[in-house]
């Protein structure tokens, strides 16, 4: 937890010194506009690091993702997010395929709907993370999610997990205890990109990122998705297959 | 991050897309466009709670199907309320609205429920709520509304479900069937919303009385602020010359609550439903991708 905190500190600082000419001014006004339709251009089942390394599995990290992998292949583990149609979680719904919307509202908030399963991200902007006590008592799929802009960036920090789902489709494990930061911002007028940092110390023995960029497509609109049924043509996405 | 007085955060509810850091006079203009809008989201912990779970009455004119007198229904609210029993529903077929094919489909669904059988339900196998049975889909999840420039988002808590309506444009020239339909709106007025949706799924039940609709089904809804925005009526305009022997009309009501967004997913708890012979939970036999 506390490497965790000084790492989040220190990102904050850097980004604080690297936002001041964007903060001067009237400063609240200046919300960035990241809103719009999203939709990757390709898809990876096995998550892919920043500067390409493997996972950093702890020796807890690597029996978990063995028996992960085990137990997807034989059946004893059930890939829910594919079966029921269950949230994905963070990092994996990151991969996601299919489009998404950000959407900069009610006030306060920002909201990430994804067409794959109907899931729904809530960012509280500008607020603290809720108690350890609520984030244990209370675990989500998607965690609990704070954000706020350094700049042209949102940064969300998310904590609070529950345990049932994987890093990636590959079954790369995590525990109830990590967490996460992004860092999305628009890197051209056309695309998105989201840096994930994951910290859990239980099963990597550092922290580690991945990088996913997606293209700005406003002229999609989002299907309904209703788990087993026929969906949306996904031949412009490289690397899916389906079976 | 936002403006707190009130004709600015009015501008914008309806035009978060425009604020953007050098959009200061943009922003003022949208104000006076926006003070037009009636403000169904005020902030991110005021969504919205139905009253009760069925297609009440409209003021005037034929009306929804509602439950069969010798049966009356009992929500598990009014059961709670009263120390009654709550009960399944048993249609009122004598419903003039109702063409007789649909009469007939009901009372299969009606002699399904008698045998002590229980009646499918959107919400409670995790199927989308289609329109207008967004309206009835959940007595205990709140909706929330999310207001842009182009788009009314609705998310029902539980599932979640997420419908979307588009503003100011017109519908599709052929759109494809689909379990929300293809709904579009405007805003009439600075209280009301209206949102026109065709294109229904007909695997989607009008109520949970198992009404049937064919894919004529046209709906036209006016979600309206009430009580000082304390509440939010909707009127709903039902045409479907496939299932219907005359258009007709129907109500619902919400409350709004204070309630932060929590997590409620359908698909992980109603795998087994107390082992009655239930439609299965959607779930794909192999994964999609």
């Amino acid at each position: 937890m506390s490497i965790f905190w000084i790492f989040a500190r220190a990102g904050f600082v850097w980004t604080a010194i690297l936002a001041i000419p964007a903060m001067s001014g009237s400063a609240y006004a200046e919300t960035p506009d990241i809103s719009g339709t999203y939709w990757a251009t390709e898809y990876r089942a096995k998550i892919q690091l920043v500067g390409g390394s493997d996972l950093p599995l702890t020796e807890a990290g690597k029996a978990a993702y063995e028996k992960n992998m085990a137990g997807l292949k034989d059946g004893s583990i059930t890939d829910a997010a594919r079966k029921y149609c269950v949230p994905d979680g963070l990092p994996r719904v990151l991969a996601t395929p299919y489009p998404f919307e950000i959407i900069q509202a009610p006030p306060g908030q920002v909201t990430i709907i994804h067409e794959l399963n109907h899931q729904v991200r809530v960012v509280a902007m500008d607020k603290p993370m809720p108690s350890e006590k609520d984030l244990t008592t209370f675990p989500f799929y998607n965690g609990h999610s704070v954000g706020h802009f350094e700049g042209d960036t949102l940064v969300i920090e998310t904590a609070g997990f529950n345990e049932k789902t994987f890093i990636d489709a590959a079954g790369a494990p995590h525990t109830d205890e990590m967490r996460t930061v992004e860092r999305i911002r628009r890197i051209s007028p056309t695309q998105l990109e989201d840096v994930i940092t994951i910290h859990d110390p239980q099963y990597y023995s550092r922290d580690w990122q991945a990088r996913f960029v997606y293209n700005l497509r406003n002229d999609v609109r989002l299907e309904d998705y209703v788990c087993g049924e026929p969906h949306r043509d996904l031949s412009s996405v490289a690397g899916v297959r389906r079976p | 991050m936002f403006i707190t007085t009130n004709s600015v955060r009015a501008a914008l509810i309806v035009s978060l897309h425009a604020v953007t850091v050098a959009t200061a006079l943009a922003a003022d203009s949208s104000a006076k466009q926006g003070a037009a809008v009636p403000d169904f989201t005020i902030d991110s912990k005021s969504p919205w709670l139905m009253v009760g779970d069925e297609l009440l009455p409209a003021p005037s004119g034929p009306g929804p199907v509602t439950f069969d007198k010798r049966y009356p229904y009992v929500d598990n609210a009014a059961a709670r309320r009263t120390g009654t029993q709550p009960t399944y529903r048993v249609a009122d077929l004598s419903n003039p609205i109702l063409q007789p094919w649909a009469v007939e489909q009901m009372r299969k669904a009606n002699d399904w429920v008698l045998a002590g059988k229980v009646l499918f339900r959107a919400r409670e196998r995790c199927y989308p709520a289609g329109v207008p049975g967004w309206v009835i889909y959940t007595l205990a999840e709140p909706i929330f509304i999310l207001q842009t420039e182009k788009q009314v988002t609705m998310i029902n808590q539980g599932g979640p479900e997420v419908r979307r309506i588009y503003l100011d444009v017109p519908h599709s020239p052929n759109p494809k069937p689909s379990w929300y339909g293809e709904s579009v709106s405007d805003y009439d007025g600075n209280d009301t919303l209206v949102a026109e949706s065709i294109a229904i799924s007909t695997e989607t039940f009008i109520d949970s009385y198992g009404t049937p609709h064919t894919d004529q089904l046209h709906v036209v809804e006016r979600y309206k602020l009430i009580d000082g925005g304390k509440m939010m009526e909707v009127l709903i305009s039902i045409e479907d010359p496939g299932a219907f022997t005359t258009p007709w009309s129907a109500m619902q009501r919400f409350r709004r609550v204070p309630r932060e967004w929590s997590e409620d997913i359908c698909a992980e708890n109603n795998l087994d439903f107390l082992q009655y012979e239930v439609v299965p939970l959607p779930q794909a036999d192999k994964p999609d991708f």
